[in-house]
């Protein structure tokens, strides 16, 4: 739901970084979102499209690929993919911070994030 | 002969970037954090569905903890002052942030309502979220403590259709269990699907109309 605002940042750090290199068209912008945040892809697309429009964005593609979620267990030491739940009875599929090896409480160390990896311009 | 070289026209360049567009927050976040710590004060952010009894629970902890702490309230709300009002009747400082179109408090509007409230004065600050189990997630405030109240009335899935939030939250209300019956829900299926998702988080369920269950959330968050 708040794909909106963080395309804003996202159209605003772009428009930035081709200014400084005198660019007068951006053709891509790679964006990495983490498979534990909660930005929709289609979305974040949709509003690339409509806040580009007009500027040198209009007409670039974004593209995002996804970043798994990575935990690190305090108790015995476990690091690597988060564990899912799966409830094939109900059709159900979710993230847990439950450590696949102990049944700890996990930390989310990758996976959250929301990052600008690249941009490709005209100069 | 001088001789010039230009970058040619239209060339293109792929410039590499690790810009993290969440990363903000987060900073302000710790701060507002270490700046709440700095004045001594506890911290405790309710999040949860649209009427799933946030403010209730709110007010039922400030009945019982007014005598001990001098209490301090940040309300999101997109467009109205009914819950500060609700709050504020209680001799509790008050900040409303209208957030508008935005579906969450964000750590800049929290740190912009703890300018207007003089910390040397309180000892315990709720913030109340917009509500919304989805969004709120993202976006730490800086509090102490996060609680997720979720109630009966949303039925059965709940918690396991939102496991984002209950893998943030250090508590997990279970609320309006007086309706449990009426609705036909199992409430210790909801507090083994929160235990799934988080085997830390400490679940407890209550009656905000009548305070029941209200003295263990108070002792769950340490207060
Ligand atoms: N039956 C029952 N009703 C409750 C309980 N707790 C709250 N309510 C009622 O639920 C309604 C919503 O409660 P609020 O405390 O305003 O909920 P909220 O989450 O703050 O709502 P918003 O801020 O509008 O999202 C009110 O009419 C409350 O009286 C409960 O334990 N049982
Ligand atoms: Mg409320
Ligand atoms: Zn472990």
């Amino acid at each position: 739901m708040h794909e909106y605002s963080m395309t804003v940042s996202l159209v605003n750090a772009v428009l930035r970084e081709a200014k400084k290199k005198n660019s007068k068209k951006v053709l891509e912008v790679h964006l990495s979102v983490g498979s534990l945040s909660l930005l929709a892809h289609e979305q974040l697309k949709f509003w690339y499209k409509v806040l580009g429009k007009g500027t040198i964005l209009e007409g670039s593609n974004l593209r995002i690929s996804v970043e798994e979620g990575e935990v690190e267990c305090e108790d015995c030491g476990y690091k690597g993919p988060i564990r899912y739940e799966e409830r094939l009875y109900d059709h159900l599929f979710f993230p847990t911070v439950s450590c696949p090896r102990c049944g700890s409480f996990v930390k989310v160390v990758k996976g959250r994030e929301c990052i600008i990896k690249s941009i490709k311009m005209v100069i | 002969m001088r001789e010039v070289i230009v970058a040619e026209e239209g060339e293109i360049l792929d410039v590499e970037l690790s810009e993290n567009l969440l990363k903000m927050n987060e900073e302000l976040a710790s701060k507002n954090r270490e700046l709440l710590k700095k004045h001594g004060i506890k911290s405790v952010e309710i999040m949860g569905s649209i009427g799933s009894g946030k403010t209730s629970l709110i007010a039922e902890m400030v009945k019982r903890l007014k005598e001990k702490y001098r209490i301090g309230f940040i309300a999101g709300d997109l467009t109205t002052t009914i819950d500060s009002d609700r709050i504020s009747k209680n001799g509790v400082d008050v900040v409303q942030i209208n957030t508008g179109k935005e579906c969450h408090l964000d750590a800049n509007l929290v740190m912009k309502a703890l300018e207007r409230l003089d910390l040397e004065a309180l000892d315990l600050l709720f913030i109340e979220n917009v509500g919304n189990l989805i969004c709120p997630a993202e976006f730490r405030l800086g509090s102490e403590k996060r609680v997720v109240v979720v109630s009966i009335t949303e039925g059965p899935f709940m918690v396991v259709k939102h496991p984002f939030i209950f893998m943030e939250a250090d508590v997990a209300v279970i609320n309006k269990i007086d309706l449990a019956e009426a609705m036909g829900i199992e409430v210790s299926k909801l507090e083994k699907d929160a235990l799934t998702i988080n085997p830390r988080i400490k679940v407890v369920k209550t009656n905000c109309r009548t305070g029941g269950g209200i003295p263990k959330v108070i002792e769950a968050l340490g207060l």
